[in-house]
């Protein structure tokens, strides 16, 4: 063969290999839409199938099935648990529900384990490509592209977004449980694989997962105690939207005009394009509650919900004096008289720019309260700091 | 430096649509990273170190000097080995004061949504922001994004 002919034709396996990956990253793309749409599923729980499932796990950690007790959101789930002992002790056997983790944690270790192996983990950390088209045309192995466009994406939708609002809205201590349809990032990344990149995984494995996979299509959030399961019904709705110039499909929750989860029994979780919020920032935003809000990450949503323009005009703000925001190149700081602060001590209010851009582009506006006898917008933003406006005047930098 | 540099070097990470490849400034003097600000030490008299002053190396993996309110936004200051100490031991009259820094070297400020923050070699205090709270007792509260 010519030295023509062998460029030619490995050029051409290239072409090939990189085709091949298009058809398989397409169907990646369709399992990974299938799988979001049972993360976020608001149909009443597979009882039947959830049971089974957890019957079947139970036994594989010896243990009788328990009675189970259905739910209808994960905040009644609480009511209804048994108290679970303080200490793990290294003596006598582990509670049930530590022995289901150690059974899963083992799973999930011997998948991982197989092909793909620890070192592509790191891919996670990393940057995912901006284009997977692209990164595949040039060179980027398809388990990376899955890696980020997969998981990554169903972690960052389903778990840190769906799942990490509902978390933040319940108490502290949950005990151990787990996600039910939520747990969808990790159960799809290995259906992807062994389906489109043909992994190969033995046959207990293969029943074991189908075990999580089944739970992932059938339920809400479960607790395995020892002679009791509590299982939650999936939500009646979740709302979420698109996350700005997201490539893998990634999702955050909103609803501008109610809750953004709501369960069966009227449990619900308000957000403000992935915030969680008060219920009262969407149902009913007012200029007194706004006043008395003291986190300024809900009081930015709220005012955001209002709108800035229609806020300063219900707000009655006037402005008392403007001023170009030093180390934050073209954009002002403004300051405001509050009618609103009579009861209290008396507050103005100081609207700045973030000196950082947010995903979709835009740059998000603040509005601080700082005492009533600043005049100089620059010597209120200074006071917040605890600076003098001369000194605040030196600010080089914002970010 | 650019961001992706120091991001790979110290294991930090920040919001996927910051800009990466762009330099991360080194700015002699005062500087905003959100609701933290960085201050020369020299520009205020009213701030003390406690003597002796235990310093500490700031260690390869960075300290966190602050949390934000949901737990996963911390402003993280990092440096080269042996160039940067640190310590909470100081006292400033308005209670705002964290954390001093004295390094030799440049460091740096990382923070998920705002990105990097380059500082050069100095003495540096570092704040966070204040508000005025607005009810019966108006106290001022600090601020935590």
């Amino acid at each position: 063969m010519s030295a023509r002919r062998g460029r030619k034709s490995r050029s051409s396996a290239v072409l090939n290999q990189f085709a091949r990956d298009l058809d398989l990253w397409a169907h990646a793309v369709e399992l990974r839409t299938e799988w979001l749409g049972h993360a976020l599923c608001g149909v009443p729980a597979d009882r039947a199938a959830t049971e089974g499932a957890i019957t079947d796990l139970y036994a594989r950690v010896d243990h009788p099935p328990p009675a189970f007790v259905w739910v209808e959101s994960p905040s009644a789930a609480l009511r209804e648990l048994p108290p679970s002992p303080h200490v793990l002790s290294s003596h006598g056997p582990w509670p049930l529900e530590n022995r289901l983790a150690s059974l899963v944690s083992a799973l999930r270790h011997r998948l991982e384990g197989h092909r793909w192996t620890n070192r592509d983990s790191s891919f996670l950390s990393s940057q995912p490509p901006q284009d997977p088209v692209a990164a595949l045309r040039s060179g980027d192995t398809l388990k990376s592209i899955v890696d980020h466009g997969v998981r990554g994406a169903l972690r960052r939708t389903v778990r840190d977004s769906v799942a990490g609002v509902m978390r933040a809205a319940l108490p502290d201590r949950l005990g151990m449980f787990w996600y039910g349809q939520q747990e969808a990032d990790w159960v799809a990344y290995h259906d992807v694989r062994r389906r489109v990149a043909g992994a190969r995984v033995n046959p207990a494995d293969a029943a074991e997962l189908e075990l999580w996979a089944t739970l992932a299509r059938s339920c809400g959030w479960w607790w395995p105690r020892a002679d009791v399961c509590v299982i939650a019904e999936r939500p009646l709705a979740v709302r979420t939207e698109p996350v700005p110039d997201a490539v893998y499909g990634e999702a955050r929750m909103h609803n501008a005009t109610g809750p953004s989860v709501v369960f069966p029994d009227g449990w619900a979780v308000h957000s403000w394009h992935g915030t969680r919020v008060p219920s009262w920032v969407i149902d009913g935003p007012t200029v007194e509650l706004i006043a008395a809000e003291r986190n300024v990450e809900v009081r930015r949503c709220a005012i955001e919900r209002i709108g800035w323009e229609s806020y300063i005009e219900l707000a009655r703000l006037r402005l008392v004096g403007r001023s170009s925001d030093p180390g934050n190149p073209g954009c002002e700081l403004h300051l405001y008289d509050l009618p609103y602060a009579q009861r209290g001590a008396s507050v103005r209010l100081l609207l700045a720019v973030n000196g950082s851009v947010e995903r979709d582009g835009t740059r998000r506006r603040y509005g601080l309260h700082v005492p009533s006898w600043f005049d100089d917008p620059i010597d209120a933003a200074g006071w917040s700091y605890g600076l003098t406006g001369a000194q605040y005047a030196l600010l080089q930098r914002r970010t | 430096m650019e961001l992706a540099e120091l991001l790979d070097r110290t294991g930090l990470d920040v919001l996927d649509h910051l800009e990466r490849q762009v330099a991360v400034p080194v700015v002699d003097g005062v500087q905003a990273q959100g609701d933290l600000i960085v201050i020369p030490l020299a520009m205020l008299g009213t701030v003390t170190m406690w003597s002796p002053t235990p310093w500490r190396q700031v260690p390869p993996g960075g300290v966190e000097l602050v949390r934000g309110i949901a737990g996963n936004n911390p402003h993280t200051l990092v440096a080269d080995p042996h160039t940067c100490r640190w310590t909470t031991s100081l006292r400033d009259p308005i209670g705002l004061g964290i954390a001093v820094f004295e390094n030799t070297e440049p460091a740096y400020l990382v923070h998920p949504e705002h990105g990097g923050s380059g500082v050069a070699p100095g003495c540096w205090l570092v704040r966070r922001q204040q508000e005025r709270g607005t009810g019966l007792r108006a106290r001022t509260v600090l601020i935590a994004d």
